[in-house]
């Protein structure tokens, strides 16, 4: 999927965990998707680099499917689809 | 699955100390580990019911002369306290706090009531080495 495909997903659900540092995005991820169903996606914006390769990680573990991470200004935009 | 299991022996009682294994503890959660959590002599202090996340009765074990600036820092980047990165892991995954008897017993503690209630028993070290030899992964902080 190219950036600008990404950019204009329509998400279920919007995790902004901007205000945290790690390992808030995460964690702030984990309880996120348990409000979610199988084959929803959510994005999860977040200001801290770490979480560009944790969220990643956390999908491959968890069995998720990590579609991709769009720079903002500021931030990141990481988005996944449930499993 | 299976659970993965991370065994943690908590011989700490410093406030960076316990807050690096807070994070570690929030990155088991967010991977659904189970995990052991074993309280040894010097953090069986800080878990103590009057000690807990009162920073001003715990010490630093590096760079003493910088708790204020590391506690501020904290403090800015909004990160959580020791006690709240452990609530929080115990909300989300199987977390489960052994006081070692006699680490509580050094400090006054002989009761689980001593201890903050996010202490689940009193244990021996034969409890610590058995859950050691099941974990995936092996912590001493």
């Amino acid at each position: 999927m190219i950036l600008e495909d990404i950019k204009n997903i329509s998400v279920t659900k919007s995790v902004d965990a901007r205000g945290t540092a790690c390992p808030g995005p995460l964690l702030e991820a984990k309880k996120a998707i348990g409000t979610i169903k199988p084959g929803d996606i959510m994005e999860v914006l977040s200001a801290d680099e770490g979480t560009k390769v944790d969220i990643p990680k956390w999908c491959t573990k968890q069995g998720h499917e990590y579609i991709g991470t769009v720079e903002e200004s500021g931030y990141f935009r990481i988005f996944l689809k449930k499993k | 699955m299976e659970k993965k299991k991370l065994c943690l022996a908590l011989y700490t009682g410093s406030v960076d100390k316990l807050t690096a294994a807070g994070v570690i503890l929030s990155g088991a959660a967010a991977d659904d580990m189970s995990v052991d959590i074993y309280v040894l002599l010097q953090a069986a202090r800080a878990f103590r019911k009057d000690i807990g996340d009162d920073s001003d009765k715990l010490q630093m074990a590096e760079n003493p002369n910088m708790k204020a600036e590391f506690l501020q820092s904290l403090k800015n980047l909004k990160v959580k306290t020791w006690v709240e990165f452990f609530k929080e892991a115990k909300e989300i995954t199987d977390v489960k706090i052994h006081i070692c008897g006699l680490a509580g017993k050094v400090w006054g503690g002989e009761k689980l009531d001593d201890f903050i209630n996010i202490a689940d028993d009193i244990c021996g070290i034969g409890a610590y080495i058995t859950s050691a030899q099941e974990a995936d992964v092996n912590l001493f902080i």
